[in-house]
């Protein structure tokens, strides 16, 4: 394993492609991209996340020329593409010296494309996820990338240890789990089951309501919450993984990371 | 080949409410995007392009905002837009807008070839691609399904009907709706959206088309509204069978059953 898996791993979100002010939206973006790789952090950049239409973070790093060093760089990449795209995407990887992926399932839209298994070469399956994905990069971009997936600790625990291990079969290289709360009884059982590098996910924003649907149940507006207190049990609570942040704010917390001190 | 894709902005689907007084669309402070069925009629005038060469024009009508759905057009692809605008051709209906859409198209010259959605999600009439080649005095293939043979001078086309499909042979200049099944459609790239927003849309209004000011605007439309309503609402409900998987299908037939003898 190549990887420093123990820095902080900060998500930076691509403009969506309806924004008005596009050019402001991308010059933030690329100003909080440089700002995670100077403080020597990984920067995470997300594929159309939560189905909204967004600019590739392959794309925006050619377009402004951003530097990629080693491991500091990470694309998500997800099912909703064609093939062609997919395929350059991947090819635009290569070439900008990005190596390290999430590969996901991803969500949808109806403006977006989903991979078929045809595309891929597959056959006997019904639908491309993570897993075949995952198949696909490693045989056609073999030795290329380093892949990590995701791990769900609120879906049906037998299913999604399943799902795990043939993600892992499929050549997963390290596993970053859905946001956690101070700690989950289900990702200590998946760290100590297996034998890869596991970064908890901690949610970064105050509205701590919004990871009800991802958690399953109701999650009061008014329900109180310190981040950055959550961020520093998840330190304490998973001192040998690492830490993947998502919904930053960049204003109030980034500097607060190196105080923290985990980089 | 010169081509030329109509694309209409609509508002969001799930946003659409009807004037009481006017009976029209009221579509200030709604979201807008482009009619989904004309992102397969773009993509589809992007691929011709791309194997011909040639020129793919973007074509709408209506207020200045659609400006935006030509440059999602252009980055996507397609070379130039024209947006027909103008106050006297506001409340067009199907019939003037087809006009209108027509004689931008003559005005755009050598055209060998226009693509439109099967329809707007909007109106949901499907009449404005048939209306043009009306217009124009053009053979029209609609519905298409599926491009099986594209040459400079024609076209071999699957297009679907109530029973079925059928092959189309269709010589250019034509006019085409096509159906989702065409294609499917491509995200415009950064580089695309950048491109976009600097080229120049070309604005017509009603002098530049040279319109005949009685087949324009509200005046210009046969169409009445006389009256609109809300459907009467679906009488559904739940069951939930419970048992075993066999009883519960037993119970299942035995309530299809009833319900067909109904």
């Amino acid at each position: 394993m190549s990887g420093n898996y123990n820095m902080f791993h900060v998500e930076v979100l691509p403009p969506k492609q309806d924004a008005e002010d596009l050019e402001v939206r991308l010059d933030r973006f690329a100003a909080r991209y440089k700002r995670v790789l100077d403080a020597g952090y990984c920067a995470c950049i997300t594929d159309n996340a939560m189905g909204n239409m967004s600019f590739q973070g392959s794309e925006i790093i050619e377009e402004y020329d951003l530097p990629v060093d080693g491991d500091n760089v990470m694309i998500h990449l997800n099912t909703f593409h064609s093939k062609k795209v997919l395929d350059d995407i991947l090819k635009s990887c290569i070439d900008r010296g990005i190596e390290y992926l999430l590969v996901i399932s991803g969500d949808g839209n109806v403006r977006f494309p989903k991979l078929k298994p045809s595309d891929l070469g597959l056959q006997g399956v019904s639908s491309v996820t993570a897993v075949e994905l995952l198949q696909y990069i490693n045989r056609e971009y073999s030795g290329v990338f380093h892949n990590g997936v995701a791990f769900n600790p609120y879906e049906p625990e037998e299913e999604e240890h399943e799902k795990m291990m043939k993600k892992i079969d499929a050549g997963a290289e390290f596993v970053i789990t859905q946001p956690i709360i101070d700690e989950n009884t289900i990702v200590d059982k998946l760290i100590a089951e297996i034998d890869l590098p596991v970064m908890v996910e901690a949610w970064m924003s105050k509205k701590l309501h919004l990871l009800s649907d991802c958690v399953g149940y109701d999650i009061p507006e008014d329900t109180e919450y310190d981040p950055i207190e959550s961020l520093k049990k998840l330190q304490s609570n998973y001192p040998s993984g690492g830490v993947y942040l998502a919904m930053m704010n960049y204003k109030r917390q980034f500097n607060l990371l190196s105080e923290i001190g985990r980089a | 080949m010169k081509i030329v894709v109509c694309v209409k902005q609509v508002p969001g689907t799930t946003e659409v409410s009807i004037d009481p007084e006017t009976k029209r669309l009221i579509r200030e402070g709604v979201s807008i995007e482009m009619n989904p069925f004309d992102t397969y009629a773009l993509e589809q005038g992007i691929l011709l392009k791309e194997k011909h060469g040639g020129e793919l024009i973007v074509l709408s009508m209506g207020p200045k905002r659609a400006e935006l759905t030509l440059r999602e057009s252009i980055a996507c692809g397609a070379d130039r837009g024209v947006l027909l605008n103008g106050r006297p051709l506001g409340g067009s209906d199907t019939y003037a807008t087809s006009y209108i859409l027509s004689q931008g198209i003559k005005k755009i010259k050598d055209v060998d070839l226009v693509i439109c959605g099967k329809q707007a999600v909007d109106g949901d009439t499907a009449q404005v691609g048939p209306g043009i080649a009306a217009h124009l005095g053009w053979p029209q293939v609609t519905y298409v399904s599926k491009f099986v043979e594209s040459g400079e001078t024609e076209l071999k086309l699957e297009r679907m009907h109530e029973s079925g499909s059928d092959l189309s042979v269709v010589k250019l200049p034509a006019v085409l709706t096509v159906l989702k099944d065409v294609n499917i459609p491509r995200i415009p790239t950064l580089k695309g959206r950048l491109h976009s927003r600097k080229v120049d849309i070309t604005i017509w209004d009603e002098k530049d088309l040279e319109t005949d000011p009685e087949k324009i605007g509200l005046g210009g439309s046969p169409t009445r509204v006389v009256s609109t309503r809300k459907p009467d609402a679906r009488d559904k409900h739940t069951i939930v069978l419970k048992g075993s998987a066999s009883d519960s299908a037993r119970e299942l037939m035995k309530i299809l059953k009833s319900r067909l003898e109904l």
